[in-house]
């Protein structure tokens, strides 16, 4: 068994020692037989990276890392080959003593990787299309009784939007994913004037507690919307044993409040293990109180990720450095960092990341020799989370001056909030939440209260990418998600050698054919790396989602018409307007196909000279559309000249 | 801001459009610019560009067998070997109808030359009609779009977004430029999105109709029978993507048409759809393309002429240009979209006609 590795000491400050685990109750669970150590209220994946397991396996010839965003899907042992039993590690509770089983497409870890525990990783291979598949994702919901409004996310702007929809006597489902309402607020801190966000989340998940006609929903994915309707993934945690099923939840008003997501900065190397997001780091340490290795880099084109190592600076881990891909960026953050003494490499990006000795990252950077971390932090700013709007229809645009996608239009029954809708700061979020159910209603509202600090005190997000090159030493992803969608390969060079190779393998080369859907985190990274113009980029994403659809299939259709047109349409005029249906005489044994041509003369065969057609073999008899003055004529079918007379 | 006279606005982001364009100016040197959307090389699939399609009118497949040569030279030569791909599609049919009109449509493919095979049930499932047809060629959009912007450009060609066009009812398009105003004598509307968007309603054509129709994109793991299949009942196409995957279009809005395929397909499992999209196309009520004024004086149109558009570019430029063959001037005449229904019937097989009549 691994012991704990990565877990931070239970006496590290600034909320990073695990809110949700209870170190005083351990626990213990097999994964294809791995023995894996816990705390009570950790989850599954969360177990997993605190026993040092990182990696799920080796995808186009490197290792790839483990993280909330791509996990393979789990089942209980007894349950493995049923789809409706699948469970996702991140979201799933880990119970002790329970066996679990991985469930991947393509060849799983064999029986010696099973019996010597392969390190730190998962052992599978995942060069098999769509091999972190989600199983829930195929399986029909049961429809449920309708609600008046349904939230999709939990943090404050969902939280905020439940309130207002009870208060306004409306029947709220609150659908969080994760097994905690809170939300991703934690990481951003807090301006002038503001609760912390600990305290502002507890508050308001303490009055959504206390409000009985707001129905909350943990560990509940939505990954399907219709017109009035949502499809959940929803975890019943109340019993022995968790188990998953798929709900369609109707409803009056949806409101979509499903946060930013961090983007997955551009550069090879980029999924190896031990590469985190500056989300992910934070919350694994606040919540599971995770954080692996002593040393860490982080690379950061957004103001957030600097409070990361503000907060772990008493931790006993050793930050090498920060390297910011904008040139002047300024921020509260950054001043902190600097009276820290942290240091700062303003204008750089690391070129690529290669596997280092003993387990370590190798970060190549533009000027010195490659430097040498157990972790690297990289954080390419955030993107509203508009998956589900474009799912339901919604619409959005590439806004230049903020890199990133922004939601357009409206779809009816359905509101955008919080970050999602494209706010940045707490109260923004929270505010919006509220007027959401005014827009909803119909009413005028407060509005959004959004206070932004100027962009010369806190500098704009950007995207962090590196150039194309044919000789990177390490895949390059376009985004952090399961379907593992690598940089499009660039175009071959022409050489003359070009000739004695066969097709190339590797990597799409049209993002365009792509047998994946594009996240939006591809798409970010796509317009960044110039592979999709910024003006087609809301295109692309709504065209490109992996839309689940809510409709049931049609049954088949019956048959074609018994009583079709005796001549079709497309053959009207053909043979001049005296045509008409004849019935033709000719070898019995014979039967003539539709369509084969009719002509006067075994030489002629050019089809404009044709006098008829036959049309089709009807209760025995051929019937023929010819024009009216023919009599003997020749009928060619598959090559063959057959004599034919026609009946008057 | 001066003003600048051209003969012709092609509105378009399609290879016909791109194609008729570089025509026009490159053979019939006449000065032309185009006007369209430039997101759609990055969109899904609308159409496909393929050199068979169900046609049953002879003279239709004389003009296409003979254009054949020239235009495959002239799109390898813009986009090279990749631009043009040699596939064997499959037409299927399971409706009687369409079973009647899918042997029409082989008689007429085997005159003009093609080489036909049946396909076996096992393949492609029982009761159903298929025929596979060796040595098609298709366009390659995402290897030639990038390449016929590359010949447009160098021919001079400029392209405009929509939004900077004003097209007046004779058909005359203004175009605003930076500092300058282009002034198109004639629009030519092509893509089905352009017609849509700038054909007003009372000069629509009555033999044009809208339907809605769908692009899927999913990642099923299992391979079609063929690279190319075409099920005649529907007129539902689909794709096999190299790199796995399949984009099927077919009729229908995106729900219906999405349950449909899960129909068509049922044997093929579960499908992951990984890309969707509905849109409107237009569809002459008999099946035959539309060419040329929508009214006297109005603009041009080029619509109806589906997958085998592409390649009867070198005709419809010629024609434009007032210097097509006299059987291209035939074929062309007999289509026109304001003198259709005033000669003899030019109707080719449309699978939504045979719907209607059932």
């Amino acid at each position: 068994m691994r012991p704990q590795t990565n877990r931070l000491p239970a006496t590290t400050g600034k909320g990073l020692s695990g809110a949700h685990i209870d170190r005083s109750r351990p626990i213990r669970f097999t994964i294809n037989g791995r023995v894996t150590p816990g705390f009570q209220g950790d989850t599954v994946l969360s177990a997993l990276l605190a026993a040092g397991v990182d990696t799920i396996g080796i995808h186009a010839g490197q290792p790839l890392g483990l993280r909330a965003s791509a996990a393979p899907a789990i089942a209980y042992a007894a349950k493995a080959n049923a789809p409706a039993h699948a469970l996702p590690m991140e979201r799933t509770p880990a119970r002790d003593g329970a066996e679990y089983r991985i469930i991947a497409e393509g060849p799983g870890p064999g029986l010696f990787a099973r019996l010597f525990q392969p390190g730190r990783t998962l052992g599978l291979s995942l060069d098999t299309p769509n091999s972190l598949v989600r199983p829930w994702r195929s399986i029909r919901g049961r429809e449920a009784e309708p609600t008046d409004l349904i939230i999709v996310g939990g943090g404050v702007a969902g939280m905020a939007a439940a309130l207002a929809g009870a208060h306004a006597g409306l029947k709220v489902t609150l659908i969080e994913a994760s097994p905690h309402l809170g939300g991703h607020s934690g990481l951003f801190g807090t301006q002038d004037g503001e609760s912390t966000p600990e305290e502002n989340v507890a508050a308001l998940a303490a009055e959504v507690a206390a409000n009985h006609t707001i129905r909350v929903l943990t560990h509940a994915e939505v990954f399907a919307i219709g017109e009035g309707i949502v499809r959940v993934h929803q975890l019943d945690i109340s019993g022995e044993r968790v188990e998953g099923q798929v709900v369609d939840l109707p409803a009056r008003y949806i409101i979509l409040a499903t946060g930013a997501f961090e983007r997955l900065p551009v550069l090879p190397g980029n999924r190896l293990p031990g590469i985190v997001g500056a989300q992910d780091a934070f919350e694994l340490a606040y919540r599971y109180g995770i954080w692996p290795g002593q040393s860490w880099l982080l690379a950061t084109s957004g103001n957030p990720a600097y409070r990361l190592a503000t907060l772990l600076a008493e931790s006993g881990t050793t930050l090498d450095r920060i390297l910011d891909g904008r040139d002047h960026a300024s921020s509260r953050y950054i001043e902190f960092c600097k009276a820290y003494g942290f240091r700062q490499f303003p204008g750089t990006v690391p070129l690529a990341v290669t596997p280092g000795p003993a387990g370590r990252l190798s970060v190549e950077l533009p000027h010195g020799e490659p430097t040498s971390v157990d972790r690297l932090v990289l954080c390419g700013g955030w993107q509203p989370d508009l998956t589900l709007w474009h799912l339901a229809g919604g619409q959005s645009r590439w806004n230049v001056r903020r890199e990133r996608l922004e939601p357009i239009g409206e779809v009816p029954g359905l509101v955008l909030a919080g970050s999602a809708a494209g706010h940045f700061t707490r109260r923004g979020c929270v505010t919006s939440g509220i007027h959401a159910v005014d827009r909803l209603l119909g009413r005028p509202g407060l509005g959004v209260d959004d206070p932004v600090i100027d962009a010369f005190y806190e500098t704009p997000d950007r995207q962090m990418h590196v150039g194309d090159s044919e000789n990177a030493p390490a895949p390059t992803y376009l985004d952090a998600d399961n379907t593992l969608m690598l940089r499009p390969a660039p175009p071959p060079r022409r050489r003359w050698t070009s000739i004695f190779r066969g097709p190339r393998s590797g990597p799409v080369r049209v993002l365009s054919e792509a047998p994946q859907p594009l996240s939006i985190g591809a798409i970010c990274a796509g317009v960044g790396i110039g592979l999709i113009p910024p003006e087609s980029a809301g295109v692309v994403a709504q065209e490109r989602v992996a839309l689940v659809p809510l409709t049931r299939a049609e049954p088949p259709r019956p048959p074609a018409s018994e009583n079709m047109a005796t001549v079709p349409t497309y053959l009207a005029d053909r043979f001049g307007h005296d045509a008409a249906v004849k019935t033709l005489r000719h070898d019995p044994s014979r039967q003539l196909g539709s369509g084969a041509l009719i002509f006067e003369g075994e030489d002629v065969t050019d089809p404009r000279r044709a006098v008829g057609v036959v049309l089709r073999t009807r209760d025995g008899k051929t019937e023929a559309l010819v024009v009216a003055s023919v009599r003997n004529v020749v009928v060619r079918d598959l090559g063959q000249a057959i004599p034919a007379e026609v009946e008057t | 801001m001066t003003d600048t006279q051209v003969d012709f606005a092609v509105f378009g982001s399609s290879p016909l459009a791109g194609l008729v364009a570089g025509l026009l100016a490159s053979r019939h040197k006449r000065r032309v610019v185009m006007v369209g959307d430039a997101q759609a090389r990055y969109r899904l699939p609308r159409t496909l560009d393929i050199s068979v399609a169900p046609v049953t009118r002879p003279e239709t497949w004389a003009l296409l067998t003979a254009a054949l040569p020239d235009i495959s030279k002239l799109i390898t030569r813009i986009g090279g070997r990749q631009a043009l791909r040699r596939v064997d599609p499959i037409f299927f049919a399971d409706g009687l109808a369409a079973r009647e009109a899918l042997g029409h449509f082989s008689h007429m493919a085997r005159a003009h030359g093609m080489i036909l095979e049946t396909v076996p049930p096992a393949k492609i499932g029982a009761d159903r009609a298929a025929l596979r047809i060796n040595d098609a060629v298709t366009i390659h959009r995402p290897g030639f779009g990038p390449a016929l912007e590359t010949w447009l450009g160098e021919l001079g060609v400029r392209r405009f977004g929509p939004e900077a066009a004003t097209m007046a009812p004779g058909g005359a398009t203004a175009i605003k430029a930076d500092d300058e105003v282009l002034v198109a004598r004639r629009a030519i509307l092509v893509d089905d999105s352009s017609i849509l968007h700038a054909l007003p309603g009372w000069q629509w054509p009555a033999q044009l109709l809208r339907r809605p129709h769908a692009t899927v994109l999913t990642a099923s793991s299992r391979h079609l029978a063929g690279p190319i299949m075409v099920q005649l009942d529907s007129g539902t196409i689909l794709v096999q993507h190299e790199e796995g995957g399949m984009a099927a279009m077919g009729p229908g809005n995106l729900g219906s048409f999405s349950g449909q395929l899960a129909t068509l397909l049922a044997e093929a499992g579960q499908l992951q759809q990984v890309g969707q999209v509905g849109y409107e196309i237009l569809s002459p009520s008999d099946g035959a393309p539309l060419l040329g004024p929508v009214t006297a004086d109005g603009p041009l149109i080029l619509t109806g002429l589906g997958p085998i558009g592409a390649f009867m570019a070198p005709i419809l430029a010629r024609w434009l240009a007032g210097e097509a063959s006299s059987d291209e001037t035939e074929w062309c005449e007999a289509r026109r979209a304001d003198k259709r229904g005033l000669g003899s019937s030019v109707a080719e097989f449309n699978f939504r006609i045979e719907e209607q009549a059932a």
